[in-house]
């Protein structure tokens, strides 16, 4: 470039960057700024990256992103990026896009073991048709999955889920936000009978303290943390505390770091809801009005499968636990059972993990009785080289801070919590802190799930893409949920099944025992981000099933493919995600795909023209199935009532579900798109407007019942950066329950009106005694769980820790951050973290290649003792980003047993010298 | 080449300090300096996006710097060729 221009171009920069963050420049200065961009269209779009949901601001030219900046005007990031936002103009951009549908092939022909071959779109989904109707036919509804995404635009998922479930009469659809988000998700349900916040990221400007619990927010949620340190910098009552398992980048900006072992977070919140009642810090007339106490059991298993056919030999002994568990001292006693005895406890309720009954509150008390000081200090302390009184000194200054009843708190949490073989409880657990000090659903004071993906919320859970869901919390087991479902989208009654599907880590064991054989994958990469994967690349390669991977870029997942559709990415195409405090954002199609890449939504829809009514509204069986109304094991035709419906049997899919009449109403071109393209529409060949039709068709799901969205036009508007749901009236709801604020509350100034599970048996700690059920509408849940150990500890052979996890420059499993090319040589490949002196008594050093072993399998990498993440002795972190070096062939697939949310947080490995 | 501005806090007692040091970062410009709020926007020139972190990082590490993060994304280049497999997917 010219050095003129160069010049010119960095001075409009200098301009445009300090016009964006509101600081006043000269008139020559805004000249340059206007000139730069002059031939520039501008436009609102979202961060593609982390849940956050940052507003960027995406100018292009000639069919190509030129420039992105953050939206000044977005209430998120208010003009702020961290480094991920710059990828979001990157990513589309690289070398190794995909643009041509490829398929293994021999001679012309489908062949599993044949090379990737370039084939048209009409081959493509010939052959996945024929591989769908294989497995379809032989297995049924239950033969086939769908592995979707928190990255899946609203539309998309939207699209998906009705295919799936009202098309295919299939559960077996579950997005990877299963692996990030669900504890999180089952623990809303548990404790307030409705997903997602009460509060919002405002709360951040009007607390006092904020406690990170397993959230390494510096990294992983960079624009928040800046929030949190603007706070700490100009409120001088502001303290910080990193609650941890290593040293972090979090630590930097933290007045208190409190570093713990595994798993012991669940004793520390007991131990907390302990001193505030013995601090007398309840806040009695909140839980008086407002609580109910609970307990479950806690014989619940790993989420593992009861069986060991399917492990390798050295996984067995981890395996057994399933079935039955002897308890550790520090189990026994957070129990309040004898510590000399010994406790072998057989598993028996693993499949009812999540039920619960109503306790007192001395049963309660009673529960939290064996968490004092001297009991949390010594189990939970991680590092071996502090004092014990040091910790002690901490976890009492801890205490300070969530009971005094003047100071406001928010708390803060993501993958530690929920990654987590109690990950469903410790989410509970801190609900019940905030619910006991009555600090919550007001500003400043504020329980808060972070999320980790941009449309986690928004799709995954608000969508209902889970395989027991159904829009707008609504899920497929109970009559009613279906009855509503069914007559939203005009299905004859007994279409939807009732039992749930597998879950994302159970569709991987499916394809491996041969109950499953044909999986489709969208805008995520199971292969490489599921624990466990030497049994799933097995499965996917070596066994006989059809693996359709919708992608990008050349990731784990397209490789061990047998067919691969490329897709449009964000700006590509026409869509809306929704962040982590509720906010609904949108924007439109800014670039065109490149090739023959076409957004997920067309690849849905043109593939739902593939199939009849007649071949999928017959009778389906499906095993187990047990179910008021349902003949056992069958799903029923529902072909005669459709057909006095008005549906015909040689009807496509695409026209009973998607093309209706009422959706053909919305008519493309719309005056809301403001000249920008929709190629969707174009390569679909009609005149209606696809995503708005969806959009509103999914609307009403939620409108009337706490999940209103507003209007698809009013997201577009100029003036709008996304809209906190429920929109009432026009009106976004910053918090929750809270009467100030949430027009949904009738009763009183606080109502945790969430619907689902008020209704309960009553009893002890240890079961219920009664058979009566009682209702308590309008609260909230306290909830008593103990402490539990990892299902596998280091031992004598597998003797450190491996936790894994984010870094700031790479995002999930690099599929995009990856193919920035020089981003990836600046990090090439993951290295494991671990102590210097751990190091040392292996002799080893800093950036020797190791070999890392689990019962799982082993990989090599090359270590860091002097990295920014610092782990205690005995424990070990690695990103997983990095296709090299593949971290998830170490990571046990154990999950959480109510959520099935897989714990990538605690693997015992062992390393040693290349 | 990737152009981005980048907003740096510093406290206002040390605006000068943080301008002289930011100057002397390769590739890095002060444009424009409000010193009443330790507000600085510069503008980092690099080759490559790894260029563009590392001297992220390198503003953040300067001594006072109390916030540092990318604001503006200039992308000044051509899409690549593509094949119609990509060289590791032939492979596969």
């Amino acid at each position: 470039m010219e050095l003129s221009r160069r010049t010119f171009l960095k001075s409009g920069v200098a301009a445009a960057t300090a016009i964006s963050v509101g600081i006043p420049i000269s008139r020559i200065a805004a000249v340059a700024a206007a000139e730069t961009e002059q031939d520039w269209r501008w436009d609102k779009g979202v961060c593609r990256f982390c849940g956050v949901g940052c507003g960027i601001m995406i100018a292009t030219q000639d069919g190509k992103i030129v420039a992105t900046k953050g939206d000044p005007d977005a209430p998120v990031n208010r003009g702020l990026n961290c480094v991920k936002g710059y990828f979001n103009g990157k990513i589309l951009y690289g070398k190794d896009r995909l643009t041509q549908p490829l398929m293994r092939m021999t001679d012309g022909r489908f062949d599993k073991k044949g090379k990737f071959t370039p084939v048209t779109w009409d081959q493509a989904f010939d052959e996945m048709a024929i591989q769908f109707k294989k497995a379809y036919e032989e297995k049924g509804p239950t033969g086939i999955g769908v592995i979707g995404s928190g990255q899946w635009l609203i539309q998309e998922g939207y699209a998906m889920t009705k295919l799936m479930k009202a098309g295919f009469r299939s559960n077996n659809i579950d997005p990877n936000a299963r692996n990030c988000m669900a504890s999180a998700v089952a623990a809303f349900m548990q404790v307030f009978g409705i997903d997602e916040p009460p509060g919002n990221y405002d709360d951040i400007e009007y607390t006092d303290t904020a406690v990170a619990w397993g959230a390494n927010m510096a990294e992983a949620h960079p624009v928040l943390w800046q929030r949190v340190i603007d706070r700490r910098l100009s409120h001088p009552e502001m303290k910080v505390v990193n609650i941890t398992t290593f040293r972090n980048m979090t630590s930097e900006g933290s007045d208190l770091e409190i570093i713990i072992k595994p798993n012991t977070d669940t004793a520390l919140l007991n131990y907390l809801a302990r001193e505030i009642i013995q601090r007398d810090a309840v806040n009695q007339a909140f839980v008086d009005a407002h609580c109910v106490f609970c307990a479950g059991p806690t014989d619940i298993g790993y989420g593992m499968r009861a069986t060991d056919k399917f492990a390798f030999e050295a996984e067995k002994d981890i395996q057994a636990r399933e079935v039955e568990v002897t308890l550790t001292r520090d189990e026994a006693i957070g129990l309040g059972l004898d510590p000399e005895q010994v406790h072998t406890i057989a598993q028996s309720n693993t499949a009812t993990a999540g039920k619960h009954w109503l306790v007192g509150f001395d049963d309660f008390k009673t529960g939290v009785e064996p968490y004092t000081l001297d009991f949390v200090a010594e189990l939970a302390k991680g590092d071996s080289e502090e004092s014990l009184d040091a910790f002690k000194a901490k976890l009492v200054r801890l205490a300070d801070l969530y009971a005094d009843p003047k100071r406001k708190l928010v708390s803060f949490w993501t993958m530690g919590f929920n990654q987590h073989v109690r990950g469903t409880w410790v989410n509970e657990q801190i609900y019940s802190v905030h619910l006991l000090l009555g600090k919550i659903a007001e500003p400043g004071n504020s329980p808060f799930s972070l999320t980790g993906q941009p449309s986690a919320c928004g799709t995954a859970r608000e969508v209902g893409t889970f395989s027991h869901r159904l829009p707008a919390d609504m899920v497929v087991n109970i009559p009613k949920h279906r009855d509503i479902t069914e007559q939203t989208w005009k299905l004859p009654p007994k279409t939807l099944n009732p039992k749930p599907g597998s879950h994302i880590t159970k569709i991987m064991r499916d394809l491996e025992d041969g109950s499953i054989s044909w999986i489709w994958v969208q805008v995520n990469n199971p292969f490489q981000h599921v624990a466990n994967a030497n049994h799933w690349l097995k499965a996917a390669r070596e066994q006989d099933n059809f693996i359709v991977v919708s992608d990008a870029y050349p990731s784990i997942s397209a490789k061990v493919a047998d067919l691969i559709l490329p897709v449009a990415m964000i700006f590509e195409k026409w869509g809306g995600y929704g962040n982590a405090e509720r906010r609904t954002q949108v924007w439109r199609e800014q670039v065109p795909p490149p090739g023959d890449a076409r957004s997920d939504l067309w690849q849905i829809l043109e593939f739902s023209k593939r199939l009849t009514l007649a071949e999928v509204w017959k009778e389906q069986a499906i095993p187990g199935l047990e179910d008021e109304g349902f003949e056992e094991g069958k799903l029923p035709d529902v072909m005669s009532a459709a057909q006095e419906m008005g549906y015909r049997p040689e009807m496509t899919l695409y026209e009973a579900l998607f093309e209706t009449p009422e959706n053909k109403a919305f008519a493309w071109p719309d005056p809301v798109a403001k000249g920008h393209d929709n190629h969707t529409v174009k390569h679909l060949g009609v005149d209606w407007f696809v995503e708005k039709a969806l959009f509103e068709e999914y609307a009403a799901f939620g409108r009337g019942h706490h999940h209103d969205l507003a209007p698809f036009d009013v997201y577009y508007q100029d003036d709008v950066r996304g809209l906190r749901w429920p929109v009432v009236d026009g009106k976004e709801t910053p918090w929750r329950f809270n009467a100030k604020y949430d027009p949904y509350v009738k009763n009183g100034e606080i109502e945790f009106y969430g619907g689902a599970m008020k209704e309960l048996v009553t009893g002890n700690l240890t079961g219920p005694t009664t058979q009566e059920k009682t209702k308590f509408p309008g609260k909230a849940k306290i909830f008593f769980r103990p402490y539990a150990a990892p299902v596998e500890s280091p031992d004598g052979n597998y003797d450190l820790w491996l936790c894994t996890g984010r870094l700031l420059e790479h995002w999930h499993t690099g599929t995009m951050t990856r193919r920035v090319p020089e981003l990836h040589r600046a990090m090439p490949a993951a290295v494991l973290d671990m102590n210097e002196k751990d190091a040392e008594e292996r002799g080893l050093k800093s950036q020797d290649a190791v070999w890392i072993e689990s019962r799982r399998g082993k990989i090599k990498a090359v270590i860091e003792t002097t990295g920014r993440n610092r782990p205690p002795r005995g424990y070990s972190f690695m990103a997983f980003f990095d296709e090299s070096v593949f971290v998830n062939k170490l990571c046990i697939d154990a999950t959480c047993p109510i959520s099935k949310e897989e714990d990538f947080k605690k693997t015992a490995i062992k390393i040693y010298k290349v | 080449m990737n152009l981005s501005g980048i907003l740096v806090v510093v406290p206002p007692a040390r605006v000068e300090d943080a301008t002289r040091a930011l100057n002397v970062l390769p590739g890095v410009e002060v444009h424009h300096v409000e010193p009443a709020t330790g507000r600085i926007v510069v503008v980092q020139e690099a080759e490559t996006v790894e260029g563009e972190v590392a001297a992220l990082c390198r503003i953040k590490a300067l001594p006072g710097v109390m916030l540092a993060e990318m604001v503006y994304h200039v992308f000044d280049e051509t899409p690549p060729e593509r094949d119609a497999i990509p060289a590791e997917m032939a492979e596969s």
